[in-house]
């Protein structure tokens, strides 16, 4: 499918930079303009890396419930039970990947501030949490406010 | 010829307003200052408001930069003012009273600040709540400490900002009876301010955030008990404080001062994750920030307690970055954030400090490790 989705989003940016961005004088629409073209530009590399991230994701965080299931009160066992019985949605869709993800995270979310985990079961937590922050594929970029073309010499 | 909008907002609005759409934003603000300027100032006259002007700072409010002239029965009056006017999407649900209410006590201190004239409460005259203030000298860089200046200067200025923290923690809010306006905290200052973030946090949740969760259990389990109550700024930066030379003219941005515990504002100014900010590489870093506080105001400073209100300020921050991404969201904010995960794990690396340095007990300066 051609424009594909990254030459669209490239487009887009193009055009914003070279033919809007030059004609908007306002300090605070530029700093806004500016914003919007960096976040596009983040989201050029980072959409087609949510699916793998989000399937990935779901994968170890049902292994790291499988680790806690055995300290966590009797209720959520068995919720954390009753999802993880549920089988994984279809590779390639986004929205039920994501809707996956949404409640196994509202369960870790319960599980990890559960009282007398063990130092392992911490541990766990604190390697899944960190693997995860180092693989989010969709980052704020900070932009260097640029100066609207009528202040520029 | 059609006015564009930034020629509108830069002209003199009295003289040209006739021509100004009514629900522009500046001539919003033109009409709003001048019906305040009436209320105040029942004999106040020939109102003129020239170069107005939005600056493009602030993330939580609308800034607007104006000169305001009027006669009254005293004679003819000329001001440099500041308004600043609560946006329709705010990062900070704070009251202005309360920021009012502290400037005006500080007019009576050595801490500079701007002076307050007005406060709207409700946005009876400029539709949301606002307050107008002196414009004061000087410029605005939240990068003011890493700029091309000469060390000497950047490191006399860097001095200067731990001296203006110590000062404000010394100011006697007692005897300006700001527990009133600002509210005494009840226990720990910690779980308080925990508290209250807590609840924003809740408020901006679109979806389950079990690295927040897991912090916030933490950070409760570990909350410090405070050696003081002092007014704390809550957001204390180079980027809200004016500058001229090596000479602080006015600390900014005081929405989210309250009375808390002195390690809060130094947790903030010393949280690794702001070092470009508040830091002069291998010239005044953490130790020194921290020794000339003890030095300043004489307070010990325990390791582990720092290191709490440096890993709260990350999570607190967190949430001003959750906060944006439901403004967003819902279409009241014009700016895109994401999930702050790059908070994340150097909140458990100071977790991880924090667990060891607590079973040493050390205080900065005493032979701990910083």
């Amino acid at each position: 499918m051609r424009p594909s989705i990254e030459e669209q989003l490239k487009g887009t940016c193009r055009v914003l930079e070279n033919v809007v961005a030059p004609c908007v004088n306002d300090p605070m629409a530029r700093k806004i303009l500016d914003g919007l073209i960096a976040n596009l530009s983040m989201l050029i590399s980072a959409l087609p890396a949510v699916p793998g991230f989000l399937r990935q994701d779901n994968e170890t965080t049902v292994q790291l419930l499988s680790t806690l299931a055995s300290s966590l009160p009797a209720e959520l066992t068995a919720r954390v039970a009753d999802t993880l019985d549920k089988p994984e949605p279809d590779p390639v869709d986004v929205a039920a990947l994501d809707a996956r993800n949404a409640s196994l995270r509202e369960l870790l979310a319960q599980a990890v501030c559960i009282e007398g985990l063990s130092a392992d079961q911490q541990r766990a937590i604190l390697q899944h949490m960190s693997e995860r922050a180092s693989r989010a594929p969709m980052r704020y970029v900070a932009t260097t406010p640029s100066l609207p073309p009528s202040v520029k010499t | 010829m059609k006015a564009t909008a930034m020629s509108r907002t830069k002209a003199d609005v009295h003289a040209v307003d006739n021509d100004v759409d009514v629900d522009h934003p500046a001539a919003q603000v033109a009409n709003g200052m001048r019906s305040l300027i009436s209320a105040a100032i029942p004999s106040a006259g020939e109102i003129v408001l020239t170069d107005l002007v939005r600056s493009a700072g602030g993330l939580s409010r609308e800034n607007w930069s104006f000169d305001a002239t009027w006669t009254d029965d005293s004679g003819v009056h000329k001001f440099p003012l500041m308004l600043m006017r609560d946006a329709a999407g705010t990062l900070l649900n704070t009251e202005r009273q309360r920021e009012f209410s502290v400037l005006k006590a500080l007019a009576n201190t050595d801490v500079p600040a701007p002076r307050v004239f007005w406060i709207d409460k409700h946005g009876r005259w400029l539709g949301s709540p606002s307050i107008v203030m002196t414009r004061m000298p000087g410029q605005c860089d939240y990068m003011v400490l890493n700029s091309s200046s000469p060390l000497d200067a950047r490191l006399k200025l860097a001095r200067a900002f731990t001296g203006l923290m110590a000062k404000l923690h010394t100011v006697d809010w007692q005897g300006h009876g700001l527990a009133t306006s600002l509210g005494l905290p009840e226990g720990k200052p910690s779980l308080h301010e925990l508290s209250y973030w807590e609840a924003e946090y809740r408020k901006a949740q679109l979806e389950p955030h079990p690295e927040l969760d897991y912090i916030l259990a933490w950070l409760k389990r570990r909350a410090p008990r405070a050696e003081a109550i002092v007014l704390v700024h809550g957001d204390f930066k180079p980027g809200n404080a004016l500058v001229e030379g090596d000479r602080i003219t006015a600390k900014l941005d005081w929405e989210t001062v309250h009375l808390g515990d002195p390690l809060e504002d130094l947790g903030w100014v010393t949280n690794p994750v702001r070092k470009r900010e508040h830091q002069i590489p291998g010239h005044w870093e953490r130790r020194e920030i921290v020794a000339a506080y003890r030095q300043l105001t004489g307070r010990n400073v325990r390791e582990a307690d720092l290191l709490w209100w440096n890993i709260f300020s990350c999570w607190k921050l967190s949430v001003i970055q959750l906060t944006a991404v439901a403004e967003f969201v819902a279409g009241r904010y014009n700016r895109v954030f994401q999930t702050p995960s790059w908070l994340y794990r150097p909140m458990f690396q100071m977790m991880e400090t924090a667990d060891s340095a607590d079973s040493t007990d050390g205080a900065f300066g005493e032979g701990s490790k910083p």
